[in-house]
């Protein structure tokens, strides 16, 4: 029995680094490339993909990753198309992904809190297999080598879109694959802190930091070790209290965005500009 | 005030098809989600070594004009031809040859990016997917910005600079890719004093000794107009003028939103 807790909670601790590192770096580009709001988009489209697969009994993680990229892939081509600004397209599809997400809901069988709506709503970190750590191992060792490989490139569309296509960067195939790498690192995720409060992972890290960093690369690094060390403390919280793991997270993480706020530099200087 | 319109005459009477460098036939743009053309049927050649100056009221279509030749806007008719090249189709390439300064571009304090990061990135589109900057690129930006003068700023986050200073590391971004046509949109708005008697004879130098083929986009007509080789006057999208800064300066000292408020500083 204390192996079998200890095997659970070696896998929640892993997952929790693992997550929480992926989230902190995706979210520096989502919030420097004012992908905000697909970012929130894509976070409920895992929730309603993850809705579908409790209800009609299949792997959420599928169901969530096809929801997700979908949201991902449908929303830069239509507001493209469409001649709007993505944020538009986002304020549509975002509702849409919540409503579908609680018809599905109702759909899944006994209802009222089973435990399946509950991790689709909270996470569960707990229930975190080896297959899923094997996942995240994957997908952490691919945003690597993609953010290396691409870095100059998100970092020059980070600074100003307008000027990056002016140096003949084609901005458009990588603000798709950080959409779609956002898409993917939410739904991996997922069973972290769950469908309704995933997007707090991945915008405090990385908003943290940018009240004091002047230099876009220590922003990169430290952001992932902010995500990571707000899941981790969170997990411990939540143990340490008895309280829901995902909701312990976001906490920890938001009391760490305000605390940043408090002593931000940044914020200093502002508000002495404006007086 | 007097004009050097030798040099004018002397490269218009040696035009060949192989000194055109920018064509544009037959072109209107469209801002994206805007109904109104933006610039309307304008047929344009700028030769090789030229230095054009752009002028027009406000929302007169200069902005457009300069961005439609990079071939930024995404929507147009026409056909645009830049080193040859479709810019349709060919977009990429000719932006990598081309060094663009745009209006206003304001870093707000605070934004996590040093100056030598900012003059870097002119050199990426020609680095390559997949490459990272190498010492040779590293050693063109620092040129760059000693070029402009800025070398001591190197180091400095971008949002603590002044608005004059971070129109030069703009202009330094855009010598650092090495151009062959700088298109510079209001380059000496936020200027201060000094800089204004320095930048405009710095861009002349440049345009002479790297043989460029500069467009500024101005309101204040005196700056370098003793300097360049020819006017274009833009007015509700359309080419209304296109001569030579003698003919021009009569037209455009009596508009309103021309004229310089201040005296020339030279």
């Amino acid at each position: 029995m204390i192996l079998l807790e200890f095997a659970i909670m070696q896998r929640a601790l892993i997952a929790c680094v693992l997550a929480g590192f992926l989230m902190g770096l995706i979210g520096v580009f989502v919030v420097r490339m004012r992908l905000s709001a697909i970012g929130y988009s894509m976070s409920h489209g895992a929730f309603a993909g993850a809705a579908l697969g409790a209800a009609t009994a299949t792997n959420p993680l599928l169901t969530g990753l096809l929801f997700a990229s979908s949201s991902a892939f449908l929303i830069g081509p239509i507001a493209d198309r469409a001649r709007l600004h993505a944020d538009t397209i986002t304020s549509i599809i975002f509702p849409l992904n919540m409503a579908l997400a609680f018809v599905f809901l109702t759909l899944v069988p006994e209802i009222g809190l089973s435990s399946q709506v509950a991790n689709v709503l909270w996470g569960s970190i707990i229930s975190m297999t080896n297959a899923d750590l094997v996942y995240l191992v994957t997908l952490f060792a691919t945003t690597l080598a993609i953010v290396y490989f691409v870095w100059k490139e998100l970092f020059a569309i980070m600074f100003s879109r307008k000027l990056a296509e002016a140096d003949g960067i084609n901005t458009k195939p990588f603000i798709y694959l950080i959409i779609f790498l956002a898409g993917v690192v939410i739904t991996f995720s997922l069973k972290l802190v769950g469908g309704l409060l995933i997007y707090a992972l991945l915008f405090n890290p990385a908003s943290t930091v940018l009240q004091f960093s002047e230099n876009m690369r220590k922003v990169v690094i430290v952001s992932p070790i902010i995500g990571m060390a707000t899941t981790v403390s969170g997990l411990f919280v939540s143990l340490f209290f008895d309280m829901p793991v995902g909701s312990c997270i976001v906490i920890v993480s938001t009391i760490v965005f305000a605390i940043a706020l408090l002593f931000s530099p940044k914020r200093r200087r502002k508000e002495e500009n404006e007086k | 005030m007097s004009f050097n319109t030798k040099n004018t005459v002397k490269q218009y009477d040696n035009t060949t098809s192989k000194d055109v460098i920018i064509k544009l036939e037959d072109v209107s743009t469209v801002y994206e989600g805007a109904k109104k053309t933006a610039i309307k049927n304008v047929n344009l050649t700028v030769m090789r070594k030229e230095l054009v100056y752009v002028v027009g009221p406000n929302a007169a279509g200069k902005t457009t004009l300069l961005e439609t030749i990079n071939g930024i806007l995404p929507t147009f008719k026409g056909k645009i031809s830049v080193f040859g090249l479709n810019v349709k189709t060919h977009g990429r390439q000719v932006r990598c040859r081309i060094g663009y300064v745009p209006q206003d571009f304001m870093v707000k304090p605070g934004e996590p990016y040093t100056t030598l990061d900012v003059v870097l990135m002119g050199r990426y589109g020609q680095i390559g997917v997949f490459n990272h900057p190498s010492e040779q690129d590293k050693v063109k930006a620092s040129e760059a910005m000693k070029l402009i003068g800025i070398e001591e700023l190197a180091g400095k986050p971008m949002g603590k600079l002044s608005g004059g200073q971070q129109q030069k590391v703009m202009l330094a971004r855009a010598l650092a890719k090495n151009p062959k046509i700088l298109l510079l949109d209001e380059p000496f708005s936020n200027l201060d004093p000094d800089s204004r008697g320095q930048i405009p004879t710095l861009i002349t130098k440049l345009h002479q000794e790297k043989d460029l083929t500069t467009l500024i986009v101005t309101h204040d007509i005196h700056h370098m107009l003793d300097r360049c080789n020819r006017v274009i006057v833009v007015s509700n999208g359309k080419i209304t003028f296109d001569g030579t800064p003698e003919k021009a300066l009569p037209l455009v000292e009596n508009h309103p939103h021309t004229t310089s408020l201040e005296a020339p500083h030279y």
